[in-house]
């Protein structure tokens, strides 16, 4: 490859790479949008059905819980409610005893219980804890719990953290007759652990109980609880997220980690039981599912990747090769061909371009064939032998036949040094080579000084005799012009000529690569005699030709002349034109010296 | 991406935990069991089993060394230095040995006491306990007079008791405070019968024996709890009704007992173990109380005693009958 083609190649880069850029690209996208797309569609309505769907576990499990807690409570209430069935009556105590006692042992969150009659003063105290009493004590007629029991006959207290850190509710009953008085139980909130501990959303899920003012009641840690009220501040925080929001709320969890939150009232109590789950557990299905997509997403680029390059190469490869082709043919490489075996257009194309390298070839070879036959071979000869065989088959026509001869170029030759005389040789041909183009003759050959024309063979023309003749002047004149210039040199040479037209046998003969186109016949004799019979600056033609131009170029018969080969003499014309010029001045020393030729 | 890289990327994903797991679970913890008491020891039994529970294997992730120093405080002193050397991850101590582990305080200390931890110094509040001690108590002092009711409850003629306690016993003198007062409030004489440690134990029972009391309250600690079938074979012998802190007295043959369940005890403090080996900070773990308490009552010793027992009274609440 030479510097031209790589400077070539380097130039039209740009654009072919643009080519393999721009299928890539959109092969490239055309593979991933889609994925993408139906990646994030998926996402998003997975992600709403399952938040939908976390929503309605919390819900579930914060209302079993919610149920759980007011089971209990419903329990401990029920169960004070059997302790004041009946009225007050003397001596009662030791029974009413006996039946707070049982209570206790029924109900193991409750610590103590108290029995009041109707003045609202203590009969009975049993605790689990603390020693028991009975008979008339203290009177308790003013305390929260007589009087919301009184008034609704149930009555739950707030929420209390003993010694800052067991939480402890009372529960006060009153009796649907005032004589059976109050009773009131102090219950060890510790005990709803069970139900909260019971709770256990999806793998780290967990529901919480807080109060009406956030303090956190129970939790599946119980340490949490225990640490009392001073640490339920972030519960009465979640609280509030939570109970803004309809539904499930995404919201910072305790540990400060997201979670999933639902709140569901525990009505009785007014507590709030509160179900979450960390997002990251809440949503792993969709993370996971995610997670997949994007490993899909991640497969389907490298896979569009790959098949975009592929695609793109074997686009943008052939092109490369087509242009590399051109290329090369540009270069005149034509034997280069280009192998694309894609089985489709591309392939097509590649088969029709070696098909055109092949024809370039061998038009080609055809006009380097007809340029080297130009060196042997008039031009159109030439032309001929390459585009029409028929015409130079050897046939029999009537042809022009022109002889033209240097006068005293032999005596020139020995006086003068070979450069001197090749310089004349090459003038003297020029003018004749110009001369025949001009007059669309054929150059038979030249022979030393000599030269030999044909007109009307292989190319026909209309009137060969009329154009023959005017190659003849046309030719002497020239001749004579550069004589004149040689005799200024000191040179002392003329030309004569011969034209003769006649049937002759016309055709190329040659071997191997030499190739001559010749005419055979009478009337090549004829010519080239009366090119010896010429003197210089004349032109003698016979009696075909003088008596097909008679009318257009004057004429003067020399008579009966003896030509050899001849039996009978032959009447000789000489050319004698109007303009053709006088005799220069010592041409007349210009002899014969050659003896007639035969052809 | 390559496939193989895919493959090593989702199995990575899966096998991961699994290895973090495991490597978290492979570390040796090194815990010392400290106690005044000398085998056998019953709450170092109730620990291990809520250890095994919680999935630690001796030898494997963790290591229980016991450290007993019966009678002889000096001998704590020596396991607090080599404590201060470090590589200990947990100290559990119960009773007596507690208020020497005081001393530390490098070393998160797991504490089981009878009486009040706040009384005792080791923790700031039961909330926060605001130091590295946490653990567990029995609510003893609360449970003092409640003891006392119970004992005359079943055994009405009660006038005169003997209070036969381990002065040993952390936060002893509190307890034994409350148990007066409750006899005073019940009308009942009290004979306190002290005794040091569980060299004194023969004489402390040879005491009780003479103090012509009526019935016999135990105060709950390690060394009674080693000593609690000569202790009921005593009171069986005097026939005097007894009273102990924990079931397991009865089942030596105790005739009653109120208190708090051992095994719930030791089983919490397992947890709290694993916690802390876990990395959580035990002033943050308040101090656990218990939320139940047992009322066993032995019939067959009721039996044996052969005096008048309002055992009906008692019946209806106990939650543990031996007959």
């Amino acid at each position: 490859m030479t510097d031209g083609a790589a400077d070539s190649s380097s130039c039209t880069m740009p654009p072919r790479r643009s080519l393999f850029c721009k299928y890539f690209a959109t092969l490239f996208v055309a593979a991933v949008v889609p994925l993408i797309l139906g990646a994030a569609i998926e996402a998003s309505f997975g992600y709403r059905d399952q938040r939908r769907q976390i929503s309605a576990v919390l819900q579930a499990d914060a209302r079993a819980a919610s149920d759980r807690i007011e089971a209990f409570t419903d329990g401990i209430r029920d169960q004070l409610g059997w302790m004041v069935q009946l009225p007050w009556s003397a001596g009662d105590d030791a029974q009413h005893k006996i039946d707070a006692l049982r209570l206790l042992q029924q109900v193991p969150a409750i610590v103590s219980v108290s029995l009041l009659d109707e003045t609202g003063s203590e009969r009975v105290f049993v605790s689990r804890l603390l020693l028991n009493r009975t008979g008339r004590g203290i009177d308790m007629s003013t305390d929260p719990a007589v009087l919301g029991a009184r008034g609704n006959k149930v009555w739950y207290g707030p929420v209390q953290y003993q010694r800052d850190s067991e939480p402890y509710m009372r529960v006060a009953v009153a009796g649907s007759l005032p004589a059976a008085g109050i009773a009131i139980a102090e219950v060890n909130l510790k005990l709803i652990w069970d139900v909260i501990a019971a709770i256990r959303i999806g793998e780290n899920g967990y529901a919480i109980v807080v109060d009406d003012s956030g303090h956190l009641i129970a939790h599946p840690d119980i340490s949490r609880v225990l640490r009392g009220r001073a640490s339920s501040g972030s519960f009465g925080r979640i609280k509030h997220l939570v109970g803004a929001a309809s539904g499930a709320a995404v919201i910072t969890g305790e540990r400060g980690n997201p979670v999933v939150a639902l709140s569901v009232p525990a009505a009785d109590v007014g507590w709030t039981v509160i179900a979450m789950q960390p997002t990251s557990e809440a949503f792993a299905s969709i993370r996971a599912a995610l997670w997949r997509s994007s490993m899909l997403i991640a497969f389907g680029v490298l896979i569009a990747l790959a098949l975009a390059y592929w695609r793109a190469h074997r686009m943008s490869g052939p092109i490369k090769q087509l242009e590399e082709g051109v290329e090369r043919i540009r270069t005149g490489q034509f034997e280069h061909r280009i192998k694309i075996f894609s089985g489709d257009e591309l392939q097509q194309l590649a088969l029709r371009f070696n098909e055109m390298a092949s024809e370039l070839a061998i038009s080609q070879q055809k006009s380097a064939r007809i340029e080297r036959l130009k060196q042997f071979l008039p031009s159109q000869v030439a032309e001929l032998v390459e585009h029409s065989h028929e015409l130079l088959e050897g046939q029999r026509r009537e042809v022009a036949v022109i002889f033209g001869d240097l006068r005293g170029f032999t005596a020139f030759s020995t006086r003068n040094e070979p450069d001197v005389i090749m310089a004349v040789m090459r003038e003297y041909y020029e003018a004749v080579g110009a001369v025949t183009t001009r007059h669309e003759a054929t150059l038979i050959g030249f022979d030393g000084d000599g030269v030999m024309l044909l007109v009307n063979a292989p190319i026909a023309c209309e009137q060969p005799a009329n154009q023959a003749v005017r190659l003849a002047i046309d030719l002497q004149m020239t001749v004579q012009s550069l004589a004149g210039k040689w005799c200024d040199a000191g040179h002392a040479i003329g030309f004569g000529v011969g034209v003769a037209m006649g049937p002759a046998t016309v055709g190329t003969v040659g071997y191997d690569g030499r190739l001559d186109y010749t005419a055979m016949g009478a009337v090549v004799n004829l010519a080239s005699r009366l090119c010896n019979l010429a003197k210089d600056a004349q032109i003698l033609a016979d009696p075909t030709i003088a008596g097909k131009v008679r009318d257009s170029v004057p004429l003067a018969s020399l008579g009966q002349r003896t030509i050899k080969g001849y039996d009978q003499a032959l009447e000789v014309f000489a050319v004698a034109p109007a303009d053709l010029p006088l005799k220069p001045p010592g041409s007349a020393q210009r002899g014969r010296e050659k003896e007639p030729q035969d052809h | 991406m390559k496939r193989r890289e895919f493959i090593l990327l989702m199995g990575g994903g899966l096998v991961w935990p699994a290895i973090a797991r495991a490597e978290g679970g492979a570390k040796l913890h090194r815990i010392f069991w400290v106690s005044t008491q000398s085998g056998p020891d019953p709450f170092l039994d109730g620990f291990r089993e809520g250890m095994r529970a919680l999935g630690y294997v001796e030898g494997t992730n963790v290591t229980l060394e016991t450290h007993y120093a019966p009678e002889n405080p000096q001998a704590l002193r020596k396991i607090v230095s080599e404590l201060h050397r470090g590589d200990v991850d947990l100290v559990v101590s119960s009773g007596p040995a507690t208020r020497v582990m005081t001393a530390i305080t490098d070393v998160p200390v797991l504490f089981a006491l009878s009486g009040d931890p706040v009384a005792l110094g080791v923790v700031k509040s039961l909330a926060h306990p605001g130091t590295n001690f946490t653990g567990s108590t029995f609510l003893s002092l609360e449970l003092a007079g409640k003891r006392v009711e119970l004992l005359k409850d079943l055994y009405p003629k009660l006038r005169k008791l003997a209070v036969f306690s381990n002065t040993d016993h952390p936060g002893e003198p509190l307890e034994w405070r409350a148990t007066l007062e409750s006899c005073r409030n019940l009308g009942i004489e009290a004979a306190y019968v002290p005794f040091s440690g569980a060299r004194e134990i023969e004489n402390g029972l040879m005491a009780a024996g003479k103090v012509d009391a009526d019935a016999l309250l135990v105060f709950p600690d390690a060394v009674t709890l080693v000593h609690r079938a000569r202790i009921a074979e005593l009171a069986i012998a005097h026939r005097l009704p007894s009273m102990f802190g924990w079931s397991e007295y009865c089942d030596a043959g105790g005739l009653l007992s109120y208190g708090a369940n051992q095994r719930t005890t030791y089983f919490r403090l397992a947890t709290y173990a694993d916690r802390i080996l876990r990395g959580e900070d035990p002033s943050d773990l308040p101090v656990m109380r218990p939320d139940k308490f047992e009322l066993a009552v032995n019939l067959k010793t009721a039996r044996l005693l052969g005096i008048e027992l309002d055992v009906s009274s008692i019946l209806f609440r106990a939650s543990k009958v031996i007959s």
